[in-house]
């Protein structure tokens, strides 16, 4: 009876290293937050964009300061968004344990930002974008983001996002604005807000399994 | 019949273990990170890393954040070494036990 008791002891101890290394490294896959909020964030920015004028002219609201029309929903949208991201990343990150995990994933999303951000202004200031073009840049970026984050984190969820916005890149160059609103909004909805919701749910149960206590 | 290894006692305690190991899959954690993923007091986490300290398994760096004091864990090499060597002792008494 003692040796079974004994025996079972040290399988604990053995299932406690194990539990407590994954638990370190799971815990650094608290994402699911971002993707909701871009996905909202987007949402509301095709929302403000086209709104009384439909569908078709998301991308055509503007504001004429002096001689200059300058598109407001996507900048200020986007603005907000960044900001919001990095307050609550921020306060996220001084309570997560830093690993070369985070910082690898952490990077493939802030070079993919970095690129978007850089792109869309100089692509409104030549006055050379137009729906199609941004659709294609912003879903083959995010395809690459997901497929990347999805292949370090080796989370097939995260990866099938990032070929589903391939799809979408590759679908952009084709049909009517209309067309190609519903497919942006589609995959916003798929890859952003139930993708974004799916991995909360994860961290959720994560965070309330049982601890082993001292 | 080969001799069985002793299991080292400052890293068998549930608690020391777990710290050890969860620092071991993270490169650096803050207390309050430990004490959420142990539900442990402050007062029992606090001294059972002192005693992992003290035996130069994990190192803490003590800095101040927005004026709030933070210390920062992370597992030193002799740390991970002495957890490997934990478990490849551990796996050899299981292995005696089974065949016993």
């Amino acid at each position: 009876m003692q040796e079974q008791m004994h025996t079972q002891d040290l399988s604990e101890r053995l299932s406690l290293i194990e539990s407590m290394i994954a638990e370190g490294r799971r815990s650094t896959e608290s994402w699911g937050w971002v993707f909701l909020l871009w996905g909202v964030a987007y949402s509301v920015a095709i929302a403000w964009g086209s709104w009384g004028q439909g569908l078709s002219v998301w991308g055509n609201r503007y504001a004429q300061i002096g001689s200059v029309r300058i598109g407001l929903a996507w900048p200020v949208t986007m603005i907000v968004a960044v900001i919001a991201t990095l307050a609550i990343g921020l306060r996220h990150e001084r309570t997560s344990p830093s690993t070369s995990l985070v910082r690898s994933v952490v990077s493939v999303w802030v070079a993919a930002g970095i690129a978007m951000l850089v792109l869309f202004p100089a692509f409104g200031a030549s006055g050379r974008l137009d729906q199609h073009i941004f659709v294609a840049i912003v879903a083959a970026l995010l395809g690459v983001a997901n497929v990347a984050s999805g292949l370090i984190l080796q989370w097939k969820a995260q990866s099938a996002c990032g070929v589903v916005w391939w799809v979408t890149s590759v679908a952009a160059c084709f049909g009517s604005v209309a067309q190609l609103t519903v497919v942006f909004l589609s995959a916003i909805f798929v890859c952003q807000i139930v993708f974004g919701i799916y991995a909360m749910v994860l961290e959720s149960r994560r965070n309330r399994r049982e601890i082993v206590h001292a | 019949m080969p001799e069985l290894p002793d299991l080292n006692p400052v890293i068998h305690g549930k608690l020391r273990l777990a710290l050890l190991s969860l620092l071991a899959g993270v490169e650096e954690a803050e207390f309050t990170w430990l004490r959420a993923k142990t539900s442990s007091t402050d007062g029992n986490l606090g001294a059972q890393l002192l005693k992992l300290e003290d035996a130069g398994y994990v190192a803490v760096e003590k800095k101040f954040v927005a004026r709030k004091p933070q210390s920062i864990y992370r597992i030193t090499d002799d740390g991970r070494q002495a957890l490997t060597e934990y478990v490849q002792a551990l796996k050899q008494l299981l292995g005696s036990a089974i065949t016993a």
